[in-house]
C-alpha cells in the first residue's frame, strides 16, 4: 500500500517511525506492506516512485524539493492512501478541505488527523469519498490512541444510541483536576503549559473549541447527524472559579450539541482525572456504557493512523 | 435572503430584462437577493441545433448562428463568445458531438445570459456560472444530479462572501460542473433546480420562480376560463401537479425545498402584485375545497395486455413493465384488477405502436399473454388535493359528477397517498370531464 503523508510535524514523523517499527507485524498479521512514497509540507516535498528510505527520511538526510504544493503532489503522485496530518487551523480550514477533496477526486483513500476540515465540512467530505468509492477515516481525531469513534459506532450497530457525553479534552481536564485541589486557573494553566499538556496559545483547548469539534465528529459518525462546529453551543473554562465542586468540561449530544463546564458526581464513570478522556454512550437497551483512555499525543495519534490504515486495507483489498 | 429565478421568457428582450431587473431591485430593498437566470428564450434549442450542425460539418450554419448570438447578447462577456466559437469549430473539425461536449455547448446559453443580466443590473451585480457558484454534479451528462452536501458546502463558501459584501450574485441556472471541472447540465427546466439548491445552501427565506404566468391555476384556463389560482399548495400536491406538466416548475426542483422547508413562490415577473402560488409545508387551513386542482393529459393511448394465461402466474406484470422499460417508454398510469384478467397501461400516444410491437414480440409470441389491445385517442384526468386525504366519499363525488356528464370511465388509478385520483376517458370527453369535476369539487 503506497502512502503519501501531508504535514510532517509530530504526528507525521511519529507515523513514519511507527510504520517502520511495526513492519513485520503488519506483514505477518495483515499481509499489509505499507510503503511511504512521499511526504509534503508547506515548504516542499520529497517523493519517490518506489519507496522512501525511512531511516534517511527521519534522519533528515533526504533532499526536499522546495515549492511543490501539496495539492499538486496529491493529484500527481501515485499513492493509495493520503494521510492528512497538516496543522489544525480553524482560521483556515479550507486548505485541509481542498487537500482531502483532491485525494478523493483522484481516487485515493484518506486518513485525517487534522480536525479542522472535519469541524466545518464533514458531510460534504463524507459524500465526496462515497461518490468516488474511496474510504475516509479519522479515528485519531477523537481520543487519539483510544478508539472512541470505532467503539461508539459499534455500540450503535446493534442498539440505538440515544445520546453521548464525554470528557474529550485532556488539557482542560488536567487544569480542572488541579483547580479542584484549590489551584487558581492561571496557575493551573501555566503548569499544564510547563508540562507540555497545553499549547503556548491554549485557546482551542480552554475555550472548549477542541471538545466541540470532537463532538461534531462523533455526532456525524455515530448518529449520522449533519452537524458542523457552529451548531455547538460552547462555553469554555477560561477564568473559571471553582470551590471544591467536581466540575468537568463536558461535551454532550442529545437533541442539541453543547460543551460546557458541568458538575460530575464523584465516582461516576466520567469522573476521570488528569489528562484522561472518557466517553459515555447512552443506549436504548444497553444503558450507559463508558470508555476511558488517554487522549491525543504524537505517538498515540500515530497508532490511530496505523489502525485506520489496517481498516482501509481490509475493507478495500482483502476479504476479512 | 431570497432567490429570484428568471425563466427565458422573462429575459428574451432588453425591455423584458428591465422589468426583471426592477423586480430584483424592489426585492433587494427588503433583503439580500441571489438571482438565477435561464438562457435567453429559445437559446438552448438554438445551441442544441448548432451543436448538431457543427458536428455534421456545417460551418455556414455555425457562422450564421454566431452572428445571431452575438447580436442577442450585446453587452455580455465577449470572451465567452470566442470560446464558444472555438468549441463549435472544434466539433466541426472532429465531426462528432458527445454527451459531454453537448453539455459544454448548452452551458453557453446561461453562461452568456448571466453576465448580460449582471451588466444591465448594475455594478453591484456579479455573474457566476454554475461551476464558479459551486454546483458540483455527477457525470450523467444531460441529466446530471448534484452531489447534495458538496454543493451545499461549496455554494455557501463561494456566494456568502459576495453577499456579505453587499453584492447581487447572478448565477447561471441549469449549469453545473463535475468535481473535475467539466460543465454539466441539470436537464430541462434545470434552472428551477439551481434556484432551490442555492436557496437550500444559503438558508433562503423564499425561492421565487419568475416567469410569465400568475401562479398555478386549478385547471387549464383554456378549458375552464375562470379557473381560480391556487394561492397555497403543499409540497406533496405540487409534486403531483408538476408531473402533469403544470407550467413553471421542474419536478426535482422541489426536493431541496422540501428537505429544507423553503417556500417556493410562482410569480409573474411583470405583475408580481397580481398574486402568486406559494408551495410550502402546509396548505392554508381555511381552504375548504376537497380537491385543489383538475388536470388533463392529452394524446394518451391505453394499452391493455389481456390473456387467461396471466392469471395467478407470478412475474407477468414484471415482464410487461420490463419490456416497456427496455423499449425506453415512460408509463403514465397503471391499472390492474384483482382478477388479473388484464393490465391496462396508459402512455403517450406517439409511443403506443412501439410499446405494442415490443410487447407482442416479447409476450404474445411466447404465448405468455393472449393479445394486446390499444385504444388511441384517450386522455387522462387527474384530480389532486390535500383535502381528499381521509375524506370519505370523494371517489363517489368524482365518478358521480363524471357519470352525470355522460362520460365513460375506461380505467382508474389512485395513489396510496390519497392525494390524487387519475382515470382515463376518451379524448373527445376530456374537456367536459375537466369542467364537470371543476364544478363539482373545486369551484
Amino acid at each position: 500500500m503506497r502512502i503519501l503523508i501531508v504535514g510532517f510535524g509530530v504526528v507525521g514523523q511519529a507515523t513514519v517511525g511507527l510504520l517502520a517499527e511495526q513492519r513485520s507485524r503488519l506483514a505477518q498479521q495483515h499481509g499489509l506492506n505499507p510503503r511511504i512514497v512521499g511526504v509534503v509540507n508547506s515548504t516542499g516535498a520529497i517523493t519517490s516512485t518506489k519507496e522512501l528510505d525511512v531511516a534517511a527520511l527521519l534522519g533528515g538526510e533526504l533532499p526536499w524539493t522546495r515549492g511543490r504544493s501539496a495539492l499538486e503532489v496529491i493529484s500527481q503522485v501515485e499513492a493509495d492512501v493520503v494521510i492528512e496530518a497538516g496543522p489544525t487551523s480553524l482560521a483556515d480550514p479550507g486548505a485541509g478541505i481542498e487537500r482531502l477533496q483532491a485525494a478523493f477526486r483522484t481516487g485515493k483513500h484518506a486518513i485525517s488527523v487534522n480536525k479542522a476540515p472535519l469541524a466545518v465540512a464533514m458531510p460534504p467530505l463524507l459524500e465526496l469519498a462515497r461518490y468516488n468509492g474511496v474510504q475516509f477515516r479519522f479515528s485519531g481525531t477523537v481520543g487519539g490512541g483510544t478508539p472512541f469513534l470505532d467503539w461508539a459506532a459499534r455500540c450503535a450497530d446493534g442498539d440505538e444510541v440515544l445520546g453521548m457525553r464525554g470528557i474529550l479534552n485532556g488539557t482542560t481536564n488536567y487544569i480542572l483536576t488541579q483547580m479542584r485541589r484549590e489551584m487558581p486557573f492561571d496557575v493551573a494553566l501555566a503548569e499544564a503549559q510547563r508540562k507540555g499538556y497545553a499549547e503556548a496559545d491554549p485557546t482551542m483547548d480552554i475555550d472548549g473549541i477542541d471538545s466541540a469539534i470532537k463532538l461534531v465528529i462523533l455526532a456525524n459518525t455515530v448518529l449520522g447527524r449533519r452537524a458542523v462546529l457552529s451548531d455547538v453551543s460552547v462555553t469554555g473554562i477560561r477564568g473559571l472559579r471553582l470551590g471544591t465542586d467536581n466540575v468537568r468540561l463536558l461535551a454532550e449530544v442529545g437533541e442539541t450539541l453543547s460543551v460546557a463546564p458541568r458538575h460530575i458526581d464523584r465516582g461516576s464513570p466520567l469522573d476521570v482525572s488528569g489528562t484522561l478522556n472518557a466517553l459515555s454512550v447512552l443506549l436504548r437497551n444497553g444503558g450507559e456504557v463508558t470508555l476511558v483512555g488517554r487522549g491525543a499525543g504524537g505517538p498515540e495519534t500515530a497508532t490511530s493512523v496505523v489502525r485506520d490504515l489496517i481498516s482501509i486495507w481490509h475493507s478495500h483489498w482483502t476479504n476479512r | 435572503m431570497r432567490v429570484l429565478k428568471f425563466g427565458g421568457s422573462s429575459l428574451a428582450t432588453q425591455e423584458k430584462r428591465r422589468t426583471a431587473e426592477e423586480l430584483v431591485r424592489a426585492c433587494r430593498r427588503d433583503e439580500a437577493v441571489v438571482v438565477v437566470v435561464s438562457a435567453l428564450d429559445g437559446m438552448t434549442e438554438l445551441l442544441e441545433e448548432v451543436g448538431t450542425a457543427a458536428a455534421a460539418g456545417d460551418r455556414t450554419c455555425v457562422h450564421r448562428f454566431l452572428a445571431e448570438i452575438r447580436e442577442r447578447h450585446e453587452g455580455s462577456d465577449m470572451a465567452l463568445l470566442a470560446e464558444l466559437e472555438h468549441v463549435l469549430f472544434g466539433l466541426a473539425a472532429i465531426g462528432e458531438i458527445t454527451p459531454r461536449t453537448r453539455d459544454l455547448v448548452l452551458s453557453f446559453g446561461e453562461r452568456l445570459s448571466a453576465p448580460l443580466f449582471a451588466a444591465e443590473l448594475g455594478p453591484e451585480a456579479q455573474a457566476f456560472d454554475g461551476k464558479q457558484a459551486g454546483i458540483v454534479t455527477d457525470e450523467r451528462w444531460g441529466e446530471a444530479s448534484p452531489l447534495r452536501e458538496v454543493t451545499r458546502f461549496e455554494v455557501s463558501r463561494r456566494l456568502r462572501p459576495p453577499l456579505d459584501a453587499g453584492r447581487i450574485p447572478v448565477v447561471t441556472g441549469f449549469v453545473g460542473a463535475t468535481q473535475h471541472g467539466a460543465y454539466t447540465t441539470l436537464g430541462r427546466g434545470g434552472s428551477d433546480f439551481t434556484a432551490t439548491l442555492i436557496g437550500a445552501a444559503l438558508g433562503a427565506a423564499e425561492v421565487w420562480l419568475c416567469s410569465d404566468v400568475d401562479g398555478i391555476k386549478a385547471a387549464n384556463p383554456k378549458i375552464v376560463p375562470d379557473a381560480r389560482r391556487l394561492d397555497t399548495i403543499s409540497f406533496l400536491e405540487a409534486l403531483e401537479i408538476v408531473q402533469f406538466g403544470a407550467k413553471g416548475i421542474h419536478p426535482r426542483a422541489l426536493e431541496p425545498a422540501i428537505e429544507h422547508n423553503i417556500p417556493v413562490r410562482i410569480v409573474n415577473t411583470a405583475h408580481p402584485d397580481r398574486g402568486a402560488t406559494v408551495i410550502g409545508a402546509r396548505r392554508a387551513s381555511d381552504d375548504a375545497h376537497v380537491a385543489g386542482s383538475v388536470h388533463l393529459v392529452e394524446d394518451v393511448a391505453l394499452l391493455t395486455v389481456a390473456g387467461a394465461a396471466m392469471v395467478g402466474r407470478p412475474g407477468t406484470a414484471a415482464r410487461v413493465f420490463q419490456t416497456i422499460a427496455d423499449a425506453g417508454i415512460n408509463i403514465l398510469m397503471i391499472s390492474q384488477s384483482v382478477s388479473e384478467a388484464g393490465i391496462s397501461i396508459a402512455l403517450r400516444r406517439r409511443q403506443a405502436d412501439r410499446a405494442r410491437a415490443a410487447l407482442e414480440g416479447a409476450l404474445v409470441r411466447t404465448g405468455y399473454v393472449r393479445g394486446i389491445i390499444v385504444e388511441e385517442d384517450m386522455s387522462i384526468i387527474a384530480i389532486v388535493g390535500e383535502g381528499m386525504r381521509g375524506t370519505p366519499g370523494v371517489a363517489a363525488r368524482v365518478f358521480g359528477a363524471v357519470a352525470r356528464a355522460g362520460i365513460n370511465v375506461v380505467a382508474i388509478a389512485q395513489g396510496s397517498s390519497e392525494l390524487s385520483i387519475s382515470f382515463v376517458v376518451s379524448a373527445s370527453q376530456g374537456h367536459s370531464a375537466v369542467r364537470a369535476l371543476y364544478a363539482e369539487l373545486v369551484s
